[in-house]
């Protein structure tokens, strides 16, 4: 073990240090025990900081705000276009909150696995997985079952919510798309299109971890708790 | 934290339940607006939705790791989406705000804070207030030592000696 990074770990706690020192103080913590305990006795100082903070009140609808951001039936559609030039909608998708930071390159591999190119999808998979490691994040792009005109990526970026971006045609009436995360055998129900179509971008409501997949159905309005339509796009991660 | 991480929205209402105020108050307290407190805190809590699988208890208590992700959220907000708030940070600005009809105030919180009150009155001004600088204003000891003009190395004693002295008092106190 290299010395201990003792004189940093009170600027640690209080989230002073540059990225690269925290990373390294990071590293040495995950191996050593004296500093981890230092650290945990700053941390207690640091929690005393914050509750000198005026304990003004939040709005009384923050906490249905929260929940709602993580129940399955009320996932939101992030933004629409009912029937965009495919850049356009592309074009919105980045006006978005989500904390995206997705360099142009990006943009431009979107475009092209969204445009379904048919037999160069292999080829705009192997280019956006090149282009995610730059990007600090993953695209996944979803297989499409036979027939169908739907296209959708999954993009899972280092920080912020997974989310998928699809060109949906749209649904018969009284239906909508929802998408899914399987964990295993298991769907859970990450959202739904509602009545939006064209490019979409969907923020998943369930956190995408290393072997789910994700898959996209044809529901009854409003959602289902399991599917039962038939999936028109999936990927395993 | 093992609840959420298996997707228990439930466990996520309880963690609200007794860290939203606090959460709340520290972006507050950081953003100085209401409107961006509410949004940043929203993110807090979807992102302890999302990252609750890496939580790991043996690199410190749920509140620490709560602590991280506002401060985090806080200033990415004001990178991304505030306007650099520039104005003067005291480690302890509730004198200022104690009177804003909407402050709630919970006897046992303000013991404690009482305390840390206490001990942040010992501190040298210089040691305040470069704490305040990094805790308050999110900036790292190379940015505190730029906007100060002081040097990288002053910065950091005074950061470390600020936070040594703070935890004897309240050591001592306890
Ligand atoms: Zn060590």
């Amino acid at each position: 073990m290299n010395t201990h990074p003792t004189d940093d770990l009170a600027a640690f706690s209080i989230g002073a240090l540059d990225a690269s020192e925290q990373a390294g103080v990071d590293t040495h913590l995950a191996l050593c025990e004296v500093c981890r305990a230092e650290v945990a006795s700053f941390a207690e100082v640091a929690w005393g900081i914050a509750e000198l903070a005026p304990l003004v009140a939040p709005g009384p609808t923050l906490r249905e705000q929260v929940l709602d951001r993580v129940r399955p039936r009320t996932a939101r559609v992030a933004s629409t276009a009912s029937r965009p030039p495919l850049l356009d909608g592309l074009r919105r998708i980045f006006d978005l909150k989500v904390p995206l930071a997705v360099p142009l390159a990006l943009a431009l591999l979107l475009a092209i696995s969204l445009g379904g190119l048919g037999s160069a999808r292999a080829d705009a998979d192997a280019y956006a997985r090149a282009v995610a490691g730059v990007a600090d994040g993953t695209v996944v792009t979803l297989a499409a079952t036979a027939g169908t005109e739907a296209r959708g990526s999954l993009v899972v970026p280092a920080t912020g919510d997974p989310y998928l971006i699809l060109r949906l045609p749209a649904p018969p009436a009284g239906k909508t798309w929802e998408a899914w995360v399987l964990r295993g055998e298991q769907p859970l129900a990450a959202g739904i299109s509602g009545d939006r179509w064209g490019v979409v971008t969907l923020v998943l409501s369930q956190p995408v971890r290393p072997g789910d997949g994700v898959a996209v159905t044809l529901e009854d309005a409003g959602g289902v708790a399991a599917p039962r339509g038939t999936i028109v796009l999936q990927a395993r991660t | 934290m093992e609840r959420i991480a298996a997707g228990d929205a439930g466990a996520l209402g309880e963690i609200y339940d007794a860290y939203g105020r606090i959460v709340f108050a520290i972006v507050y307290r950081m953003l100085a607006s209401p409107e961006a407190a509410e949004e940043v805190a929203q993110d807090v809590f979807h992102a302890v939705w999302r990252r609750a699988g890496a939580y790991r208890r043996e690199r410190g208590a749920v509140r620490t790791w709560l602590l991280a992700i506002a401060r985090n959220a806080a200033i990415d907000w004001r990178r991304t989406r505030g306007k650099r708030v520039e104005r003067e940070v005291e480690l302890d600005a509730a004198t200022a705000m104690r009177a804003d009809s909407s402050v709630v105030d919970s006897v046992l919180l303000s013991l404690r804070a009482e305390r840390v009150r206490d001990a942040v009155r010992t501190l040298p001004p210089e040691q305040r207030d470069v704490l305040a600088l990094a805790f308050w204003g999110g900036l790292t000891q190379a940015e505190i030592a730029l906007r100060t003009a002081t040097p990288l190395g002053t910065v950091k004693s005074r950061v470390r000696l600020g936070m040594e002295k703070l935890r004897l008092h309240l050591a001592e106190e306890s």
